[in-house]
């Protein structure tokens, strides 16, 4: 069933296909309301993790609407986010720049020309004070994809500076310890580092910040632009459920974490696969966490899923279709009960957010729940014989292509000799070869396609250029050094002791080094050393503080 | 058509960490016959340099999904210039636009590659520039590089052809 041989197979990935009938019938599925669906609020949660309510009037929806934003110096990204909060973002969605996402501080020479454009540049506790100043954090949540322990960090400092209580703070952030160093995020960092300052993260805001989400399993960017949805999802449960195990393993109680826990998964474009995915992984939860993991707090078991449309499904190619496929996936997402979602904007496949593309995505969102009435009834797909067969599929073959990888061995040493790795770098390739061949239909390139002088919508916006921030580089040097070196250096000696002690809260003693004067890259250099790494692996960072 | 002598590096640039396209692309170039080494993420132009000239390559791929590839070029192509006979670039990804292309070529870059290329036109165009007629024929850069730092950028993930 491998779609080439000549690989190993525990290395690849099965045929994802799904063979669709061109009819469903009462017969091809076997529904039992109860057991497998209940109404939404009810376990095993299929239908959606709240119970449906009745919508009065003109009552806005409970759906939080944000944007992927988060460009140059804090200080722009805090007049991007009061642009969005102006125009009827409901939430933030922060993203780091390239260095940002690397742990790697702006003045790093690595980081030269990649500084704040293509997200916000977040080297010191001051940046995220910057980042934050002004807005609404007891009312706006706000989405972090940014280094797990850091942005935690970042944000809790900042708000309790900016004079909000901690314990008010609403949002989330990203968690990837098992696949960031194989995909896009490399941070040079071991495993174990990886999985501990998750761990530790996870801890320190269930004891901090009640209501902040700190474990959001990203399956969105692990598989983006390569594996396909049942994939997607059984290598995010492998994840999720590695993490649920090493923090049980610090003592802490499965049902004191287990409701903060939530998913955020792609949307590509086949609209009833998605919502599938979504229905399937609710369930496959539900009944993981209470049969397997013996939680009992119902909020334990019920996964708010929260989703990235894809980016991968945008094109440089006719940029205006874009638009619609953004509105396709927001429907499917809608119908599936996300409630929490952003849609890669029209000029992905070139650019971070132009505003123009901004204000289309929010837009996007705001005609499919004002004006289409997808929302306004939960899980109008449930007892489609169509949409349950496929979500009793997906929730079988996700199943058991995590008992499979799980019975070849130890998560981590898989990761170590390469196993993940192999998975998304073919399914890149594979993704690649079928756009190439025909075999997956991309409007636009490869058919339907325009010649380019007649392909000019939009272009003018994918010039504009955002450049590096230069003056910031500079401003992060002479601030390092002019500062209070023995709080700094104090600072890294603590964090160091704490990574040490197997017991201690490494993100606790980041919150102090950011509040010393500790730059993220200084708190990653020692924490990689604590777990037998250099310093900086590409050994161009300004040196430790001594 | 096979082209078994060729030897091509392909490489990412800086702080980019998106490898979809160098990945794919090893995988035409490796199929059409060629020797492909990839350096993996975190590439500065000291180290493309360097490895270029070390391993004997015929041609240079850069897969570029951030805009560092901009600021990089010049130096890129003043150190790929240096060796003899030049080294001839190629730059390629979905997120160059048409002054970003133009940009490039200014900056010396050899070809850029768009979206929407196939793969008959990558292979083939890695073949022509790697022919020595093309390399002979490419701008000399008089200026040495020293190799007192053999290794700019760590190689991490470095994959090589048939390993």
């Amino acid at each position: 069933m491998l779609a080439s041989s000549g690989r190993p197979a525990s290395a690849s990935t099965p045929d994802q296909r799904l063979e669709v009938l061109p009819l469903y019938r009462p017969g091809d599925v076997d529904i039992d309301y109860e057991r497998d669906l209940a109404d939404p609020g009810s376990y095993p949660y299929t239908r959606g993790s709240r119970p449906a309510r009745t919508k009065a009037g003109h009552e806005s929806s409970d759906q939080i609407v944000r944007e992927l934003s988060g460009e140059g110096r804090a200080e722009w990204s805090n007049e991007q986010f009061r642009y969005l909060l102006e125009h009827g973002a409901t939430g933030l969605d922060v993203i780091g720049d390239a260095p940002t996402m690397a742990s790697m501080d702006a003045d790093h020479a690595f980081a030269a020309h990649a500084v704040g454009n293509q997200g916000v540049s977040l080297t010191r506790g001051i940046d995220y004070e910057r980042l934050y100043a002004g807005i609404p954090l007891d009312r706006v949540s706000v989405s972090h994809s940014l280094p797990t322990a850091f942005g935690v960090a970042g944000f809790y400092g900042a708000a309790k500076r900016l004079g909000f209580d901690p314990g008010l703070l609403r949002g989330s952030m990203i968690l990837a310890p098992l696949f960031s160093e194989d995909t896009c995020y490399s941070h040079n960092v071991p495993l174990e580092l990886h999985m501990r300052l998750a761990v530790d993260t996870i801890i320190f805001s269930s004891e901090r910040m009640p209501r902040f989400h700190p474990f959001v399993e990203d399956t969105y960017f692990i598989s983006d632009g390569s594996i396909e949805a049942i994939e997607e999802m059984a290598l995010g449960f492998i994840e999720l459920r590695e993490v649920v195990r090493r923090t049980v393993a610090r003592g802490l109680a499965v049902d004191a974490f287990a409701p903060r826990i939530a998913l955020l998964v792609n949307c590509r474009m086949n609209v009833f696969e998605e919502v599938a995915k979504i229905r399937a992984s609710r369930r496959l939860y539900a009944r993981m966490m209470r049969e397997e993991f013996g939680a009992e707090d119902p909020r334990s078991l019920a996964i708010n899923v929260a989703a990235h449309t894809s980016g991968a499904s945008m094109t440089a190619e006719q940029l205006t279709n874009n638009i619609v496929r953004g509105a396709s996936q927001t429907l499917t997402l809608t119908m599936a009960g996300v409630r929490a979602m952003e849609i890669s904007a029209f000029d992905e496949a070139i650019r971070t957010p132009s505003r123009a593309a901004h204000i289309v995505g929010i837009r996007t969102q705001q005609v499919i729940q004002e004006e289409t009435g997808v929302g306004d009834v939960a899980d109008p797909l449930g007892g489609s014989y169509y949409v349950e067969a496929l979500t009793d599929e997906f929730e079988r073959r996700i199943e058991e292509r995590v008992h499979f990888i799980e019975g070849l061995g130890d998560i981590l040493e898989l990761s170590t000799a390469g196993f993940f790795r192999s998975i998304f770098a073919e399914a890149m390739v594979d993704r690649a070869r079928e756009v190439a061949d025909g075999t997956r239909r991309v409007v636009g390139v490869n058919c339907h396609r325009l010649g380019p002088e007649e392909d000019s919508l939009l272009r003018d916006i994918v010039e504009q250029r955002i450049e590096p921030c230069y003056d910031l580089v500079q401003e992060v040097k002479e601030w390092r050094a002019s500062r209070d070196m023995r709080a700094v250096v104090g600072s890294l000696d603590a964090l160091t002791e704490a990574g040490r002690s197997p017991t201690a809260n490494t993100t606790a003693a980041i919150v102090d080094a950011f509040e010393a004067g500790a730059s993220m890259g200084e708190c990653i250099g020692v924490l990689r050393q604590v777990y037998g790494a250099p310093y900086d692996p590409l050994d161009r960072a300004a040196e430790r503080p001594r | 058509m096979t082209h078994g002598r060729v030897r091509a590096l392909i490489t990412v640039l800086g702080l980019d960490q998106h490898e979809a396209g160098a990945l794919v692309v090893s995988r035409m170039l490796r199929d059409a016959g060629m020797e492909v080494i990839y350096t993996g993420r975190f590439a500065l132009p000291a180290t493309i340099g360097e490895v270029a000239v070390q391993e004997d390559v015929d041609v240079v791929g850069v897969s570029v999904h951030s805009w560092e590839f901009l600021y990089y070029a010049p130096d890129l192509v003043e150190r790929l210039s240096s060796a003899e006979p030049p080294i001839p670039i190629v730059i390629g990804g979905s997120i160059v636009t048409e002054a970003d292309r133009e940009r490039a070529i200014a900056a010396g870059v050899t070809e850029v590659v768009r979206a929407g290329a196939t793969e008959e036109q990558i292979v083939a165009l890695f073949a022509r520039l790697a022919s020595p007629e093309f390399r002979q024929a490419l701008p000399h850069n008089e200026r040495s590089f020293s190799s007192s730092n053999p290794l700019d950028s760590p190689q991490i993930g470095r994959i090589r052809s048939g390993e």
